[in-house]
């Protein structure tokens, strides 16, 4: 299961994530974000507690970078080693801010 | 003295003492009781004999010479030392007096399909037969229950036989034990500790190999069973009955036969195994038959059998049943657990209606509604079951994204006790995650199927061999190109990350279609 929780600053939105992101909980996260990010300025998501991820939950950070590209930009926090290497493989690292 | 002759026997009694001064008496009345009769065998019954000198020793040497076959029967304790001591014990069949037990107002500790077991004192029990001619189930029960402590069963073996009432009776030594079934219905809160120890028993018990010919093979039994219905199943339906049993291999590790709580004791911080009469060889899905119908089976149409014969209620049965079964199978998987039930109950339930039916079960109003309840069950789980085999690694599971996590949870638990890192199962989790979905949303669509899960796992190095098979339509997911991972955001397409991301965490990763299925298999060393 996902926890997602929403904090809103000034244009910034952050987003903290709990639990497991993968094909069940994707689509969650797919719709607080279109909800969310509507006249957000930039994003930040904070990975702390963030267990998994899957191939449905990169899509999702994806389509996230894409349309905050174009605005402030979009930037993961405290991500731990064994997602960062998902990232590595997938060459999503390079795509991505990782604080 | 009296003589009974019964077809060339001859029993003569004997009677108090026997010694120098009246050993040449006894000799001659002896002898005149036997002259002209040319018996085959004689029996000097010694119920009435207190004492015997090495003179009336040699009395009985005289006789057995002229009649070699020379049984004495009835020894007292007394006596039988002395035969024992002089090594008459080994030159003649001495077979000792039966004390006489009683069992009223004793407690019922136990009860099997031969017997019930009554606790007579603070370290004993006895376990009365209903066979009224019990020698030979006595001689039986404390066979095997010797071969099993041997291959290293925990359980009693008895040290003495006695009359109880008509009937005989074997007793154990049996220390301040307390049967599963009381420790149920006392103390509730001890459930877990009762299942955990009662699969414990159950998993050595079947994983004990017993040397070939030495117990009584369940799958002859059950294919008796299976014969018995062709005449009471729709023809499809027996027939399928029949071949599933037929095709059950057979399998030389024990089964006990009547596992339930009754069986089970706590002797000080021992468990034990008891009632071993019903121990045979076979594939655990016979024991696992016979559990069903203890907790459940036999007391599914009235709440009040089970109640009465464990001592707790329905309820605690069919709870401890079900949390026993995914223990033995080592799972937590809903669909698991009913799989293996459903092959359990349709084994039950055959017993349960052929049992019923032998007993004139059909001769009256009850007994066919009865039937009629388990044949309808019978018929349902023989609709949706292909064979009574299963394998504690396998989940057959329909094939949905949401059975995911099911999928995910099962896999786990199978990797628990390797040195699988975090990292390593999370590569399994996005592999298996990839690759179930993919299944479920594609091989059967727009309809419905099933998607077999296997995960193996090989000694050194520690490998993972995790294969996905479904029916549906032929489709290799690793045929597809690999993503460009160089590409840049806006560049890059959604999706198609899935595999490449299987393909890099696994060691291998393979795809075939044979015989109408599709067979995906990932690999890795730990």
């Amino acid at each position: 299961m996902l926890d997602i929780r929403k904090t809103t600053e000034n244009a910034t939105v952050t987003i903290t994530l709990e639990g497991r992101l993968d094909t069940l909980t994707a689509p969650m996260l797919e719709k607080e974000l279109l909800s969310s990010l509507e006249g957000a300025d930039s994003l930040v998501m904070d990975f702390e507690k963030l267990d998994y991820i899957s191939s449905a939950g990169l899509r999702v950070l994806l389509s996230a970078q894409k349309t905050m590209s174009r605005r402030g930009g979009m930037k993961l926090r405290n991500v731990n080693a064994t997602i960062l290497e998902i990232f590595d493989v997938t060459g999503f690292a390079d795509i991505l801010t990782i604080e | 003295m009296n003589n009974q002759i019964n077809e060339g026997t001859v029993s003569i009694p004997l009677s108090g003492r026997i010694d120098s001064n009246n050993a040449s008496q006894v000799e001659k009345q002896i002898q005149e009781q036997l002259e002209g009769k040319n018996a085959n065998e004689v029996i000097l019954d010694a119920s009435g004999l207190d004492y015997i000198s090495s003179a009336g020793l040699r009395v009985i040497l005289r006789i057995k010479k002229a009649h070699p076959v020379l049984r004495i029967i009835n020894v007292n304790s007394e006596v039988y030392e002395i035969l024992d001591m002089t090594g008459f014990t080994e030159m003649m069949t001495v077979e000792k007096a039966y004390r006489v037990v009683s069992v009223e107002g004793c407690e019922e500790i136990g009860r099997g399909a031969n017997g019930t077991i009554y606790r007579i004192d603070q370290d004993n029990v006895v376990k009365v037969y209903n066979n009224a001619d019990a020698l030979a189930d006595i001689q039986h029960e404390r066979e095997v229950a010797k071969l099993a402590l041997i291959l290293g069963i925990p359980t009693a073996i008895s040290y003495d036989v006695v009359k109880v009432g008509e009937s005989y009776g074997s007793v154990f030594e049996l220390l301040n034990a307390r049967s599963f079934s009381k420790i149920l219905a006392n103390e509730p809160e001890k459930m877990d500790w009762c299942v955990k120890e009662y699969v414990n028993m159950l998993r050595k018990i079947h994983s004990t190999l017993v040397p070939a010919g030495k117990l009584p093979d369940m799958k002859e039994t059950a294919l008796r069973w299976a014969r018995f219905m062709q005449d009471y199943l729709p023809e499809e339906a027996a027939k399928k009955l029949l071949r599933m049993v037929e095709e059950i291999p057979h399998d030389d590790h024990m089964l006990h036969g009547d596992y339930h709580t009754k069986n089970l004791e706590l002797q000080n911080d021992e468990v034990l195994i008891i009632d071993m009469d019903t121990l045979a060889v076979g594939h655990p899905i016979f024991e696992l038959a016979s559990m069903f119908n203890s907790f459940v089976g036999y007391s599914e149409l009235d709440h009040e059998i089970i109640k009465k014969f464990q001592g707790f209620d329905f309820e605690t049965g069919a709870t401890f049943w079900r949390r026993s079964l995914a223990a033995y199978l080592d799972t937590d998987s809903p669909t698991k657990i009913r799989e293996v039930e459903d092959k359990a109950r349709i084994l039950g339930y055959t017993r349960m209606i052929r049992r019923s039916i032998r007993r004139k079960g059909l001769e009256t109003e009850t007994g066919r509604a009865q039937i009629a309840f388990w044949t309808d069950r019978l018929l349902e789980l023989l609709e949706k079951t292909d064979t009574l085999l299963f394998s504690r690694n396998e989940l057959v599971i329909e094939a949905t994204t949401e059975n995911l996590p099911e999928v995910q949870a099962f896999v786990e638990k199978q990797l628990e006790g390797t040195d699988c890192s975090p990292r390593a199962q999370m590569q399994f989790g996005i592999a298996v995650e990839e690759i179930f979905v993919n299944i479920a949303s594609y091989a059967y669509a727009p309809g419905k199927g099933k998607a077999t899960v296997r995960v193996e796992l090989a000694e050194e190095p520690t490998t993972v061999t995790i294969t996905f098979i479904d029916h549906g339509i032929p489709y290799d997911p690793l045929a597809k190109a690999d993503p460009d991972v160089g590409l840049n955001a806006e560049e890059r397409p959604v999706g198609g990350l899935g595999i490449f991301l299987t393909k890099k965490t696994m060691d291998e990763v393979g795809y075939e279609y044979r015989d109408g299925q599709n067979i995906l298999t990932l690999k890795k060393k730990l």
